[in-house]
């Protein structure tokens, strides 16, 4: 078996406030794993616990009680950061740099090659839809740029785990979207993912697996789908259903002793998903408009 | 969406190799890079305006003609051009300190930086040696203007000395050679290098005691204030050390506190050899070696004080 991408062991961390006698416990005995390409996501409310395990994960805070590990190395081992990518909530970066030298700065602190550092930053500008922006200083970024060249600098050296601390807050359903892709591509090239957000249509969308968190304790943990799953309903999505076919179908289950049905009727598409639609319908027909 | 298990989906995907293998423990590229960071953070900061205001300063300098004699006149050139550079540093080296690593915290760019394989000395050192780049740089610059200008000065007052001297009989050949030696002690010599040497040695520990304290303060302004106390204290070090050490003057407590300020605060005064250069004093270089050296021990010592507190700081 493969070495999981994080390990979170029985981690409790406790904040003294000032100079009381007065402790805030943030996050109690919790336990996880991330398996390499895996999607994991993190969710609760605020003052969850979600940033501080986060935090502790990348070895910016020790654990009080416990342990937590990347790719089998602790994390309060700098070794352990090798493998990572971190995109912290609202990013600032160095505002007196371009994104093109953004990227730069990020890639030699990893330890890339002049070479290969100059083929990465394109290939990541165009992934990130910023190659137009690329020599503009950062100071002028939109929110959704800097979360895209926040992406961007995250995933520079190619590692093998991301964290992403709301990734798309404050973000346009569209800059969403590509978010979102960029995330699936991830999966698709084995990176394990944790995200944290409150976004939780998108984390539906997107985890394999789910932890929720309250007042730094996990509430719930576990694969999405065994924790979503309404386990005495079965749902039938059937497309050009004959109006003959389901008045039979119903009829079955009106016959049938134990079963009953709860509802019939479409189902319903997101309201993400028709914005996106119509925005784009929109953007093409203004542009046919334009050629004729 | 959702539903692949672990398993499945290290099935289904191709793992893309990582760019880099594995990163040294220590690299001095990785500092280097910080560094280079740090002096462009500060240059874009429009810091080398300074300069203009350095070269109008001793521009005026040059050109006044308050009764002065030749000597005094270049005199005035070196006093102000060397207090102006120390001025310039050791602001520069408090204020720039004080600032980077608080704006990094609250900016949140020190989380993405520490999250790459950054051990936390290197981000101090590149850090550090970013300001005293700066510092050096711009000292540099100042030293090329303020020596083409003395130089200058000191041809014009030669030439003209000279014609005068030539004009009066009662000058002899010699009178007018020793003249010209005179004023050519206060020119462009080794011992005005000397002097912006050691206004960046001074500025370097200044920017290594703003690093540390840094480390702990909880604002830029406390930071800066602090500095200064400990740069002012600097420069009482020796008064200090005859009064506590010396002399054994004060209650036990007394000196037991004066000596442990006397061991943590660096002493200050002994960079200060500015006055000494710009009244035609020499310097030797057995000196320069030793302040060199001692501001090399500070600066580590600063350094690795400063890690301490770091290393063991949370975000």
């Amino acid at each position: 078996m493969s070495v999981p991408a994080v390990e979170v062991h029985n981690l409790t961390k406790v904040f003294s406030l000032s100079l009381q006698r007065d402790y805030l416990v943030a996050v109690k005995n919790i336990s996880f794993t991330v398996g390499a390409g895996e999607i994991y996501g993190l969710i609760g409310p605020n003052g969850s616990g979600k940033s501080t395990t986060m935090k502790v994960i990348l070895g910016l805070m020790k654990p009080t009680r416990g342990s937590t590990s990347i790719f089998g190395v602790d994390s309060r081992d700098v070794r352990s950061r090798h493998q990572v990518g971190f995109l912290p909530e609202n990013p600032y970066f160095y505002k007196h740099l371009s994104g093109w030298e953004t990227l730069q700065f990020y890639g030699k602190l990893c330890g890339l090659k002049k070479s290969v550092l100059k083929d990465r930053c394109a290939e990541l500008l165009a992934m990130v839809d910023l190659e137009d922006a690329a020599k503009r200083r950062l100071s002028g970024y939109s929110k959704g740029m800097l979360q895209r060249i926040g992406l961007a600098q995250a995933i520079i050296q190619r590692p093998q785990l991301v964290i992403l601390d709301e990734p798309t807050a404050g973000v346009d359903p569209a800059g969403s979207r590509k978010i979102r892709d960029l995330i699936m591509q991830l999966k698709q090239d084995g990176v394990a993912v944790i995200l944290c957000s409150h976004q939780l249509e998108q984390v539906q969308e997107v985890c394999d697996r789910v932890a929720i968190m309250q007042k730094g304790e996990m509430l719930r943990e576990g694969a999405l789908d065994d924790l979503i799953a309404v386990e005495d309903e079965v749902e039938l999505v059937v497309k050009n259903l004959p109006a003959a076919l389901q008045e039979q179908i119903e009829q079955l289950v009106k016959d049938d002793e134990k079963a009953q049905l709860v509802r019939v009727g479409h189902p319903r598409t997101t309201l993400e998903r028709l914005f996106l639609s119509e925005t784009e319908a929109g953007t093409k027909a203004s542009k046919t408009e334009g050629e004729v | 969406m959702a539903s692949d298990s672990s398993e499945q989906v290290r099935d289904q995907t191709k793992r893309v190799e990582p760019l880099v293998k594995s990163p040294p423990i220590f690299s001095a590229q990785r500092v280097w890079v910080l560094m280079a960071s740090t002096f462009t953070q500060l240059v874009r900061m429009k810091t080398f305006y300074f300069l203009a205001i350095f070269a109008l300063l001793v521009i005026a300098a040059s050109n006044l003609n308050l009764l002065y004699t030749p000597v005094q006149q270049l005199k005035v050139i070196r006093e102000t051009s060397l207090g102006a550079m120390s001025i310039f540093s050791w602001l520069f080296a408090i204020t720039a300190t004080a600032v980077l690593i608080p704006r990094d915290l609250e900016d949140r760019t020190l989380y993405t930086i520490l999250c790459k394989p950054v051990p936390r000395l290197e981000y101090l050192v590149g850090k550090l040696l970013g300001v005293l780049a700066v510092i050096g740089v711009a000292l540099a610059l100042m030293c090329g203007l303020f020596t083409v200008i003395l130089h200058f000065q000191e041809t014009s007052i030669i030439a003209s000395e000279m014609h005068h001297m030539a004009q009066n009989p009662r000058f002899t050949e010699e009178d007018r050679i020793t003249e010209a030696a005179m004023i050519a002690a206060y020119g462009p010599d080794l011992n005005l290098l000397y002097g912006v040497l050691a206004v960046f040695l001074k500025s370097a520990v200044l920017a290594a005691v703003a690093m540390l304290v840094s480390t702990f303060a909880s604002s830029s302004l406390f930071t800066i204030i602090i500095t200064f106390v400990v740069f002012l204290i600097g420069h009482f070090h020796k008064m200090a050390t005859d009064f506590w050490v010396v002399e054994q003057q004060g209650g036990w407590i007394t000196r037991m506190i004066g000596k442990v300020m006397i061991l943590v605060i660096p002493d200050f005064q002994i960079f200060n050899i500015s006055d000494s250069i710009s009244s035609g004093q020499v310097v030797g270089l057995a000196t320069m070696v030793e302040m060199s050296g001692l501001a090399a021990l500070y600066l580590g010592l600063f350094t690795i004080a400063s890690w301490f507190v770091f290393s063991d700081k949370e975000f």
